[in-house]
């Protein structure tokens, strides 16, 4: 259930903030980063799914062959889930850099696909690709940042607030 | 079996899946249509939902907060209401004298095809696919292959098959997008493809002997079957003569459509000729 939450709020969110960042420079791909936020928070086989199931509907919505983003997802779900295990990655800033590294294998891996199934290579975006991890990082540095405090926050304001009448010791 | 090796076999039985998945698309390289058209029908209701939503912060913000310089904004936009509406004149003026000349050369009258306008309502699911989703659908009128176009030239062609009230359309920009093309002054015919690089549109197959020339405007040729002949496509930016095979010119164009701000765009509604279904 949470894999598919992760991948639905991603999905609905790359779609319409994209929209503002058509043919541009600013180029970012929120699922990826649902899916190392995934495999960093439960592990490498919810990372799997996660990029199983993002990656295949990303393909389908998309115009091009469906299974390459499916199949790069899928991979670095993985690979996220159990490095993530190996190093420890506890604090929002080592789950940034993870997110930065697993994008730009994630690119490198959709290029080599394109290039095998197009018979056509287009070359390493090198600009466009480090301003993706640049993003990407920063949207995951916000995502696990926020799912880190806000527990505390909501125990915090609980905290804060009068009790109600009925609890009241009068 | 172990947690680790169970999750290495349904790892393994995924990428097999993909790659199983990728081998069936590499013959016919058009997708999975049911795949496409069924994910598409369900996200299609989200986008508008998240569209709607995003309309009403836009609109609160713009309506209640960001009223400072409204005034001199107003004044702006009269002044260039007015500079419009000479012009539009000019051009009611010079369109009667064309209807004038086609009547007396007794030529049949060009007909415009109906438009339908529609909004952006999402973007790229995956980044460099180039493709965005309208608020028009089947229900519309609106079909795979039409010709989409916004007010400064060329935009896309629908693709994948319309749901009732949303519909893809794939940037003239994307890698596998193309129109047929003739530059204004040259007359040089070619196709138009995306995908290549800065400027992102090129015009191939131009002969050398082609005295091409930047800063030409690259219209529609019509010879594609889907986008009708006339509209704009872009500038010319760069020509590179006698360059890789030698027989032909690289010719690089500048779209003439700001694909960063696409908000509306229209989508005529004259049914492709000759062009086959799908992606």
């Amino acid at each position: 259930m949470k894999v598919l939450l992760t991948v639905a709020v991603a999905l609905v969110l790359q779609m319409a903030l994209a929209r503002f960042a058509i043919g541009g420079r600013w180029v970012f791909d929120l699922v990826l980063v649902g899916v190392v936020y995934a495999a960093l928070r439960w592990g490498p086989v919810a990372g799997m799914w996660t990029g199983t199931i993002g990656g295949l509907l990303q393909d389908a919505l998309g115009a091009g062959v469906v299974g390459i983003g499916g199949l790069a997802k899928t991979v670095v779900g993985v690979a996220a889930g159990v490095a993530g295990a190996q190093f420890m990655v506890a604090r929002p800033l080592g789950g940034a850099e993870m997110v930065a590294a697993a994008t730009v294998a994630h690119r490198l891996m959709v290029l080599g696909l394109f290039a095998v199934v197009d018979q056509d290579w287009f070359g390493v975006p090198w600009t466009a690709m480090l301003i993706e991890a640049a993003l990407n990082a920063t949207a995951g540095l916000v995502a696990l940042h926020v799912t880190d405090r806000l527990p505390g926050a909501v125990r915090e304001t609980r905290a804060r607030r009068r009790p109600s009448l009925s609890r009241r010791n009068w | 079996m172990d947690r680790t090796r169970r999750t290495l076999v349904v790892f393994l039985a995924l990428s097999f899946g993909h790659v199983l998945l990728l081998s069936v698309q590499v013959q016919s390289r058009s997708g999975l249509p049911w795949l496409q058209a069924a994910t598409f029908g369900v996200f299609a209701r989200v986008q508008q939902v998240t569209d709607d939503l995003s309309n009403m912060g836009r609109s609160f913000w713009s309506n209640y907060v960001a009223l400072h310089g409204v005034v001199a904004e107003n004044e702006a936009l009269q002044m260039k209401v007015l500079d419009l509406e000479g012009q539009v004149q000019a051009q009611a003026a010079i369109a009667s004298q064309a209807r004038e000349l086609e009547r007396l050369l007794d030529l049949q009258q060009s007909v415009a095809a109906p438009t339908l306008s529609a909004r952006v309502i999402a973007g790229d699911p995956m980044p460099g696919t180039m493709v965005v989703t309208i608020n028009r659908g089947s229900a519309d009128g609106v079909e795979t292959n039409m010709a989409v176009i916004g007010h400064a030239g060329v935009v896309g062609r629908v693709i994948n098959r319309p749901t009732a009230h949303a519909a893809q359309v794939q940037l003239l920009i994307g890698h596998n997008a193309g129109a047929g093309a003739i530059t204004a002054t040259s007359e040089a015919v070619g196709p138009v493809h995306g995908g290549a690089g800065t400027p992102p549109l090129a015009l191939d197959y131009v002969d050398l002997l082609r005295d091409v020339q930047v800063g030409e405007q690259v219209w529609t040729s019509g010879s594609d079957g889907i986008f009708p002949r006339g509209f704009l496509i872009g500038t010319i930016e760069r020509v590179v003569r006698g360059s890789g095979s030698g027989t032909y010119s690289e010719i690089a164009i500048r779209p003439a459509v700001d694909f960063a701000n696409l908000q509306f765009v229209l989508v005529i509604l004259a049914k492709p000729v000759g062009v086959g279904g799908g992606a």
